[in-house]
């Protein structure tokens, strides 16, 4: 049984989804101008680019980027981002070159990427990559520096080496900490995706985006948008669920019920 | 046996001055002895306890264990802080044999030896309790539980049960001294409650405050099993209480003098 509440709270995301489209269908009536087509307009142009076969690929391979862009960003962030965390020496060597590279936005590095590396997919991938490493890092390194060092030293009681106690007690114990620097990762990992098509205009989901917007198809620009959107929102989801099970144990509100089998 | 010899410890304040935590610290502590180290906040004696743990390194002098130097925490020393320090990630069960894995006890055994050590320590049915669903003296348990589950020789207690309220840090006294009559294991116990150390030890050192120094080791000479009830109305009870209290409240005047 779900409660009337929960169902609210469930189909809230929906409902808001909705009432955009709502306020989009009636200022784009409203304007009547053809750049800014109808809600309906661009939702019924979505079929014809998601059947279209080439504009599948391009967005396949802008998800095959960004899929590998994240991934080495955190399988390299996560680790130097525990280290820093754990060693002043580390933290003090990696942090003034961390801060300078913070504030820049990364798709500003996308012209010298491309000089050096070319407009192809090795270019792109390393801006997503630097778009997701930061707040990986940052918050592997906040989530390493908050272990508690009673825990550590519990551990080293029970004979846990250097490395175990890095592995089996920071890692666990910074995990949610970690997992909120890769939500934000990810949604930068779509931003930065976005972006590098859009400098670099040889494939991917912006490059269709802004060929549309030179070619004055707005039906399409928008639908690209609500496309790369639901791209967003759904990855999101999706990791928001996998965040949820990995650390069931630090959610504030959860509680299991007071029964036992 | 666990000797410390002339241990002496320096801090480093943020100030970049020097803050002398103990001073020439001597101190012997017997097999199977109860022994509490009871200061005024400050005194160091938590650092001490840290020292014989191998968690800290003393800047001058020397902790021996069985004859040989601490140079690093083991297995035979085991810890139960005040803060409970448990795994928040690990159940009850999974936090309790976390110790004998990692001692390379077999999976069945070490459930089996956990369940017990649960149910020892009251907390039979909440073994797939997460430390977050419990209260402070339930983590305490959990604590206790997680640190015997590996067999330490020394078990060494760092105020456990400073952050529990009255009522339960009483019962958790009791039920200490029951789990301790069963194996006799040594004890190093720090606290700052008089009627606490009294109550549990054999043997109380009472602290000077910063920097640290033993004041008087008073031997608690008092029968066992001890019945809380009974020992509240113990004149020899209360005269421990009311002389180590004095000695305290003297420490404390020392320092107030220029």
């Amino acid at each position: 049984m779900i409660s009337m509440r929960a169902l609210v709270s469930r189909s809230a995301p929906l409902l808001a989804c909705l009432g955009l489209l709502g306020i989009w269908q009636i200022g784009a009536l409203i304007l009547n101008t053809d750049s800014f087509p109808t809600a309906l307009d661009a939702i019924r142009a979505i079929p014809s680019i998601l059947g279209d076969k080439e504009s599948l690929i391009n967005i396949l391979a802008s998800l095959r980027r960004m899929a590998i862009g994240f991934s080495l960003a955190v399988a390299v962030s996560i680790p130097l981002g525990l280290m820093m965390g754990r060693s002043r020496g580390v933290a003090s060597f990696f942090n003034p070159l961390l801060m300078v590279i913070y504030p820049v936005p990364k798709a500003a590095l996308m012209p010298i990427i491309m000089l050096w590396l070319g407009v192809g997919d090795l270019a792109k991938t390393l801006v997503i990559f630097l778009g997701v490493s930061l707040p990986v890092i940052y918050h592997s390194f906040q989530g390493a520096k908050a272990v508690e060092e009673k825990m550590l030293w519990s551990g080293a009681a029970m004979g846990l080496s250097a490395t175990q106690r890095m592995m089996r007690i920071v890692l666990p114990a910074a995990l949610p900490e970690i997992l909120t620097g890769c939500r934000t990762g990810l949604v930068l990992a779509l931003i930065t995706m976005v972006t590098s098509e859009m400098i670099a205009r040889q494939s991917g989901a912006g490059n269709i985006l802004f060929n549309a917007l030179d070619m004055g198809q707005y039906d399409a620009v928008y639908a690209m948008i609500i496309i790369i959107g639901a791209m967003g929102i759904g990855l999101d989801a999706a990791f928001e669920k996998l965040r949820g099970k990995l650390v069931r144990w630090s959610e504030p509100g959860f509680d299991i019920p007071l029964s036992f089998a | 046996m666990i000797e410390i010899d002339r241990v002496s410890q320096v801090f480093q304040t943020s100030g970049r001055q020097n803050h002398l935590a103990l001073s020439e610290i001597s101190l012997t502590i017997e097999d199977g002895a109860f022994l509490s180290i009871l200061g005024p906040s400050g005194c160091g004696k938590s650092t001490l306890l840290y020292i014989v743990g191998g968690f800290v390194s003393p800047t001058e002098g020397v902790a021996r264990m069985k004859g040989k130097a601490i140079t690093g925490p083991g297995p035979d020393r085991g810890p139960v802080f005040q803060e409970f320090a448990l795994f928040p990630w690990k159940s009850v069960l999974g936090n309790v044999m976390y110790g004998p894995r990692q001692q390379g006890v077999k999976h069945a055994q070490a459930e089996a030896q956990s369940r017990a050590l649960i149910e020892m320590v009251g907390l039979k049915g909440f073994e797939n309790f997460y430390p977050k669903e419990l209260s402070g003296g339930m983590k305490q348990r959990v604590a206790l539980a997680r640190t015997l589950a590996y067999h330490p020789a020394v078990l060494l207690m760092d105020e456990p049960f400073g952050a529990l309220d009255a009522h339960t840090r009483t019962r958790l006294q009791n039920d200490l001294l029951n789990i301790w009559e069963r194996d006799r294991k040594t004890v190093l116990f720090v606290t700052h409650s008089v009627e606490e150390a009294v109550f549990l030890s054999d043997k109380v050192v009472v602290m000077t405050r910063s920097p640290g120094r033993i004041k008087e080791i008073v031997d608690i000479d008092l029968p066992r099993p001890r019945r809380r009830a009974e020992l509240l109305l113990d004149p020899h009870y209360q005269k421990y209480v009311v002389d180590i209290e004095r000695m305290i409240d003297d420490t404390s005047e020392d320092e107030l003098r220029p």
